[in-house]
């Protein structure tokens, strides 16, 4: 008890910073490769849904937004993630669980995991999540390789399976390593659209962008080239006379 | 954009004036075509954000207002008054009809939702949901639900203190008034049960003062 | 239309102005691609005023409500991610074409008389810049601001005397808080950001005086032609305004490729310690500057005494506004200058190492790095003097090469 107090009230931040600190110890595993899209992230808001939402909460990313960028329309955002009760269509992702039973059940509030992917990084997030093994000495049972005494119980583990310090897999999963690493790069890829939601409105328009800005200085070029002539004839004479120069171009 | 007005004598000889000509026009076409592009979206970031919107709509429980009484809440920045109208209210409405005092009594002016576009203003005759503002210029009128308390034969409503225009309990307004207009009525819809109502936006036709 | 016009040049001179500063501005016809940084860099300030206002319209300054603001804009605002990119990625971009410009100045002599004061007022912009960048990475409020913040006041209560009279002040309490970032907001939009622009307007105006110098750092004044005008001169107007709107072209298609698809930079244009909300309890596991200031404290960091260490990286502050006066040779450009040319090159890596280091983590093993850059940046203007009297030089040709 003694040991947790301090850690509660400097909040979850000192455990982020610990974890930063961390990762450079022990480099990031890099996720399979999945790719970055809608289609990934959609899948990895289903899966944080059905599994991260009873504690997490993502409040900066709206309901109604997520459906704009993802292009999921109000019915199926409300049946597949407003899951938690007194969700709001309007407002950001909410937990399940209130501030008040988070602090009672696991001494600290889990975090808002809406800017964690900036923060932290994809890299780190899906080691992070990858990394944890049975630890009977920790209260909660689970300790981490890249996060040491995390206060987060492993909650995946009926799906990844449970293993131990060394790597000894103790109880395999449900879902084989190959699935369940898939399905965490996808929850990586989604939280990493929900620190940066505009990614794929910028990656829809900003072709036409650069293409615009292209067209223009190509067009700057050929009238810098038609002007400049000037300029080489004017120096081509100026070697064989030696007295020309280049008069102002002004009006009457 | 001064380029434009480059003469001729800049050139050696004539012959590419046509191309210099177009190349200048083509360039500041894209160019302004580009300024034009990047404004809209500099000017549309002004728009309400998505916090506004989600603060916009909000809910009230109905439980503590009795019949007879009225409750005014911030809604928007705006007072929005609730009245549980009592029949007695309720009759009054006819009478003053009957009178032939109403500027708008049929609410032909779109001042409320098409839904509330009845003698109570309202999509329960009992509950009164409706901006407290008066159409005239913008004040707050007094709540004066008792007869005879602003002139002999007041039968109830609202009376409004700036310019003395005069409402009955659905908010039309009565001839002789400075307001043009029937106070503004929200969209608002009850909760299943009826004990809560939401407030969701106001109704764009409607004028407020 | 033409009386208009004339109606509007008999009480304004407008006329005037656009032959003084355009049409008989004279430039040397030999300029490099480094000539684009300065018409881009009135560009990039102008749009940072620009995207600065519409940030400003949804930003609030107090320690409770910054963060959430910012992230307000991120999230709730129709496009405020391409305003705000536009701001945090255009600040970068600035101290890129500022270190191009004033590098230019170096390689090409263009601080030596008659234009010291050009060079002088140019320095102080950058310097001013540095300040501005400071107070706007404060406002966000996220941890990496709150860090600088605390680390930047705390140096100026190194100073002596007035020091901790100063530190409070800037912070307005004992911290850094709303007070500090109220303030600071004040300061980077009205009075700071004032003073920048009309130091920007004096250094125009001494550029048209005394006339832009060139890569082969020839006065191109000295040779006129019969009727009185430069013969290695074109004006401004059409010949550079068409050029520099090509350079235009090319550097926004660059900006919006940053903005579109990278717009942290992978956390060098933006940090991530700034996606962490500031939290007065837990210092970052490094407190690192943004690259751009990164080379001053990675000097700071080269001496092992504080008020020591600030002493030298004040010295690297101000050292550079006395060039004009510590650069002793007869020739203007290094290109006939192979000496001085090897040692604008050797100040430009350690510049850039010196970036580098100061964005790592304060080990141990960067201290020889870091040590060896601050003797080389200090030893730069300390043996100019010396070296400028005696470095052999390659004959200046008469005219401009083109």
């Amino acid at each position: 008890m003694r040991k947790t107090l301090p850690r509660a009230a400097l909040g979850p931040l000192f455990a982020l910073a610990t974890a930063a600190h961390a990762a450079v110890m022990k480099p990031p595993v890099a996720p399979p490769s999945v790719p970055f899209t809608k289609a990934t992230v959609i899948a990895g808001a289903q899966f944080f849904a059905d599994h991260c939402s009873a504690c997490h909460a993502v409040s900066n990313l709206r309901y109604k937004r997520m459906g704009a960028d993802l292009g999921l329309t109000k019915a199926m955002i409300k049946k597949s993630f407003m899951k938690p009760g007194g969700a709001n269509y309007l407002k950001g992702m909410r937990p399940a669980m209130t501030q008040a039973q988070a602090k009672k059940w696991l001494g600290l509030p889990p975090p808002n995991l809406s800017h964690m992917a900036r923060a932290l990084g994809p890299r780190f997030l899906y080691t992070y999540l990858t990394s944890f093994y049975w630890d009977p000495k920790r209260p909660s049972g689970w300790n981490n390789h890249v996060f040491p005494n995390v206060a987060m119980p492993y909650i995946l583990a009926p799906w990844g399976g449970i293993y131990t310090k060394n790597g000894k897999l103790l109880v395999p999963g449900r879902e084989s390593p190959a699935v369940f690493d898939r399905h965490v790069a996808d929850v990586v890829a989604f939280l990493r659209y929900a620190s940066d939601p505009s990614v794929f409105e910028r990656r829809a328009i900003g072709r036409y962008v650069i293409g615009a800005f292209v067209l223009l200085s190509i067009l700057a070029y050929l009238l810098k080239k038609d002007y400049w002539r000037d300029v080489h004839d004017k120096e081509a004479d100026s070697h064989s006379q030696k007295s020309a120069t280049i008069k102002p171009a002004r009006k009457g | 954009m001064t380029k434009t007005n480059e003469g001729p004598q800049g050139l050696r000889d004539g012959a590419n004036q046509g191309r210099r000509r177009f190349l200048i026009a083509t360039t500041s076409v894209v160019g302004v075509g580009i300024v034009g592009a990047v404004a809209v979206p500099l000017v549309e970031s002004l728009e309400p954000t998505a916090a506004e919107t989600a603060a916009a709509s909000a809910t009230f429980n109905l439980a503590p207002v009795e019949p007879g009484m009225q409750v005014t809440i911030p809604w928007q920045k705006k007072p929005v008054i609730i009245v549980n109208r009592t029949p007695e209210m309720l009759a009054t409405l006819t009478e003053v009809e009957k009178k032939g005092v109403l500027k708008d009594p049929n609410c032909t002016v779109p001042q409320q939702p098409p839904y509330c576009k009845n003698m109570y203003r309202a999509r329960k005759p009992e509950w009164l949901v409706m901006v407290r503002i008066c159409t005239h210029l913008c004040c707050i009128p007094h709540y004066r639900p008792k007869k005879a308390s602003v002139g002999p034969s007041w039968l109830g409503g609202f009376h409004c203190p700036c310019h003395g225009s005069m409402y009955d309990l659905s908010g039309r307004v009565i001839k002789g008034s400075p307001a043009p207009h029937n106070m503004a009525v929200p969209e608002y819809h009850f909760s299943p049960d009826g004990k809560s109502v939401t407030i969701t936006k106001m109704y764009p036709k409607a004028h407020l003062c | 239309m033409s009386k208009v016009i004339d109606w509007f040049n008999a009480r304004f001179p407008a006329r005037e102005m656009m032959r003084e500063h355009m049409t008989e501005y004279y430039a040397p016809k030999n300029f490099n691609i480094l000539y684009y940084t300065g018409s881009l860099l009135l560009l990039m300030i102008a749009l940072q005023l620009l995207s600065g206002f519409f940030l400003m319209a949804h930003y609030v300054p107090t320690s409770q409500d910054a963060y959430n603001s910012v992230q307000g804009i991120m999230y709730d605002t129709k496009w405020g991610w391409l305003v705000r990119y536009m701001h945090v990625d255009g600040v970068s971009l600035i101290f890129i074409l500022l270190y191009l410009h004033m590098g230019r100045g170096l390689l090409y002599g263009s601080y030596r008389n008659p234009r010291e004061l050009l060079w002088v007022i140019g320095y102080l912009i950058y310097v001013l810049m540095m300040g501005e960048a400071f107070f706007g990475y404060i406002l966000p409020f996220g941890n990496l601001s709150y860090w600088a913040g605390q680390v930047i006041t705390s140096i100026i209560h190194a100073v002596p005397i007035i020091g901790p009279g100063l530190t409070t002040l800037a912070r307005g309490g004992p911290g850094v808080g709303t007070a500090t970032l109220e303030r600071f907001l004040a300061l980077h939009t009205v009075l700071w950001f004032l003073i920048l622009a009309a130091c920007i307007g004096l250094h125009i105006l001494a550029l048209h005086k005394v006339g832009s110098n060139n890569p082969d750092g020839i006065e191109i004044k000295d040779r006129k032609g019969a009727d009185g005008t430069p013969l290695d001169g074109i004006p401004f107007h059409p010949y550079y305004t068409v050029k520099d709107i090509f350079g235009v072209g090319v550097f926004l298609t660059l900006f919006a490729a940053i903005i579109f698809y990278a717009p942290t930079m992978h956390g060098v244009f933006l940090e991530r310690t700034t996606f962490f909300r500031a939290n007065p309890m837990v210092s970052l596991p490094d407190v690192t500057p943004p690259w751009y200031l990164a080379p001053y404290y990675a000097m700071l960091r080269a001496v092992p005494n504080k008020y020591e260490g600030i002493v030298l990286m004040a010295l690297a502050v101000v050292l550079p506004f006395f060039m004009p006066w510590l650069d002793r040779c007869k020739v203007r450009s290094s290109r006939y200058r192979p000496v001085y040319r090897f040692m604008i090159l050797l100040m430009a890596v350690t510049f850039f190492t010196l970036a580098y280091v100061g964005e790592q983590p304060p080990l141990p093993k960067y201290f020889l790095i870091e040590r060896l850059g601050a003797a080389i940046y200090i030893g730069f203007y300390l043996l100019l003097p010396i070296i400028s009297r005696f470095e052999p030089t390659r004959p200046v040709p008469e005219r401009v090469r083109s």
